[in-house]
């Protein structure tokens, strides 16, 4: 059964990591720049829990007066519930909130980001993935 | 040959996380730290004409991995524990070295590490010659040719156990509801005839994602015997693992208490050498008695046209 050998050199640690990891339907490096994170602020345009992943889209008006969409990436229906983003009666976001968003930037300079963390302007703090900024 | 030969050095420092989730309606998903096939209990009850009885929600902690049915056990690697992993078909141990810091690891790090873990299994189909130029490019250009990737059917095996079946005198119904996280899928359901009937023939049959399946028991084993493809779909997320229209899927499940075991034997003629059986999954009924099958996220892909180098799962 030589051919099935498999001499495979793995160092893991099963516990270690956040359930935001490993979660992308692609590889989220190819996308999102892990070591760059910006903050923007803009109203809620929507909030669409969709497949593979869900996304805000924001309003945010640019220094000559236009008003930029931009789109954020985020989790599952599972993350987005236990982090509180539901319906706005029970504390989620509604259209024309005003949010402040800091979000992993997009490898491809286009308006988006993989969503890191949402402040309204009430002091609610919606948090959706660790930093990742712990690069080695 | 196999076409991406087996492994032989695979080095990844990297965390691997395996927790299932959205498996149990409305409850919070558990951290699971082991990939092992959940062992049976309770009893097999019986309908009607005395077979088992598959009816049921499907979806309880089972062979998930981060929400996707067990795509690491597709080719084969099972975990058994925080420092232990095993490939199945061959039932060599896989050397496994506990990192050497505690230090939570970043995405990237963590990614690869389970990309890799994925890859080391050997329970591969078998190309012959000819396709292995397109299945390396497939693989490589997963990002953009991973029919899959763009919310399109998984199709069949691919789309492993169903979250719901329906089981009665004559047919059975299975529910495969879209998915998001590893893969990007829609809704899938099949009604499978079990009254006898034989296949239409093949070259009447225009290829669909689910094909055209027909089911028979095997003394407690519901066989479910398939053709009439599209091509459109792969076996896999990773591997590049296409077929072609002439493929025959025949799958086996087996209920034994709370448990319902599935394999795929995939032969395909115009692509592979010899028929090829996945890994058996395994997944647990939902203990709930009243659970329902919640509506699946609708599917609408927007990063993939954002993608900047071909890195992949």
């Amino acid at each position: 059964m030589s051919r099935f050998r498999i001499a495979a050199l793995l160092t893991i640690s099963f516990t270690a990591l956040a359930a935001a990891g490993v979660s992308a339907h692609h590889s989220i490096q190819a996308q999102f720049d892990i070591n760059k994170s910006f903050t923007i602020a803009g109203s809620v345009a929507k909030v669409e829990w969709i497949n593979p992943h869900s996304y805000l889209t924001l309003n945010v008006k640019a220094d000559d007066g236009k008003v930029e969409k931009w789109a954020f990436e985020m989790g599952a229906a599972g993350q987005l519930r236990r982090t509180g983003l539901s319906r706005a009666d029970r504390g989620g976001l509604k259209a024309g909130d005003a949010v402040t968003i800091k979000a992993l930037a997009a490898r491809d300079g286009s308006n988006s980001g993989l969503l890191q963390e949402i402040t309204t302007a009430d002091g609610r703090v919606f948090k959706l993935r660790p930093d990742g900024t712990e690069a080695q | 040959m196999r076409v991406l030969a087996c492994s032989r050095i695979i080095a990844a420092a990297g965390a691997l996380c395996l927790c299932s989730a959205a498996v149990v309606a409305q409850e919070a998903p558990r951290l699971r730290t082991t990939n092992a096939p959940p062992k049976p209990s309770g009893v097999t009850p019986r309908a009607a004409g005395g077979h088992p009885d598959l009816t049921g929600v499907w979806n309880a902690l089972g062979d998930n991995l981060n929400g996707v049915p067990n795509q690491i056990a597709n080719n084969g690697v099972v975990i058994e524990s925080d420092t232990s992993a095993r490939d199945l078909k061959s039932g060599l141990a896989i050397a496994v070295f506990p990192r050497n810091t505690n230090r939570v690891l970043n995405e990237e790090q963590a990614e690869r590490a389970a990309s890799l873990l994925r890859r080391s299994g050997s329970n591969r189909p078998v190309y012959k010659p000819e396709h292995w130029e397109m299945i390396k490019n497939f693989d490589h250009n997963s990002n953009e040719e991973d029919p899959s990737n763009n919310c399109m059917p998984a199709g069949i095996p691919r789309g492993g156990i169903p979250s719901y079946i329906g089981q009665f005198p004559n047919y059975v119904i299975f529910i495969y509801p879209g998915q998001g996280g590893l893969i990007a899928t829609q809704t899938m359901y099949r009604m499978i005839p079990t009254d006898g009937r034989r296949h239409t023939p093949l070259q009447e049959l225009d290829g669909s994602y689910t094909g055209e399946g027909i089911g028979h028991w095997e003394g407690d084993t519901l066989v479910v015997d398939s053709w009439g493809f599209t091509p459109n779909t792969w076996f896999d997320q990773i591997g590049g693992y296409a077929h072609g229209e002439n493929m025959h899927v025949v799958e086996r499940f087996r209920r034994e208490g709370n448990t319902l075991t599935w394999t795929a034997t995939v032969e395909d003629p115009d692509y592979l050498l010899e028929p090829w059986t996945t890994t058996p999954r395994v997944a647990l009924l939902n203990p709930r008695a009243d659970a329902v099958l919640p509506e699946s996220l609708p599917c609408s892909e927007r990063d993939l046209s954002h993608i900047v180098t071909k890195e992949h799962h």
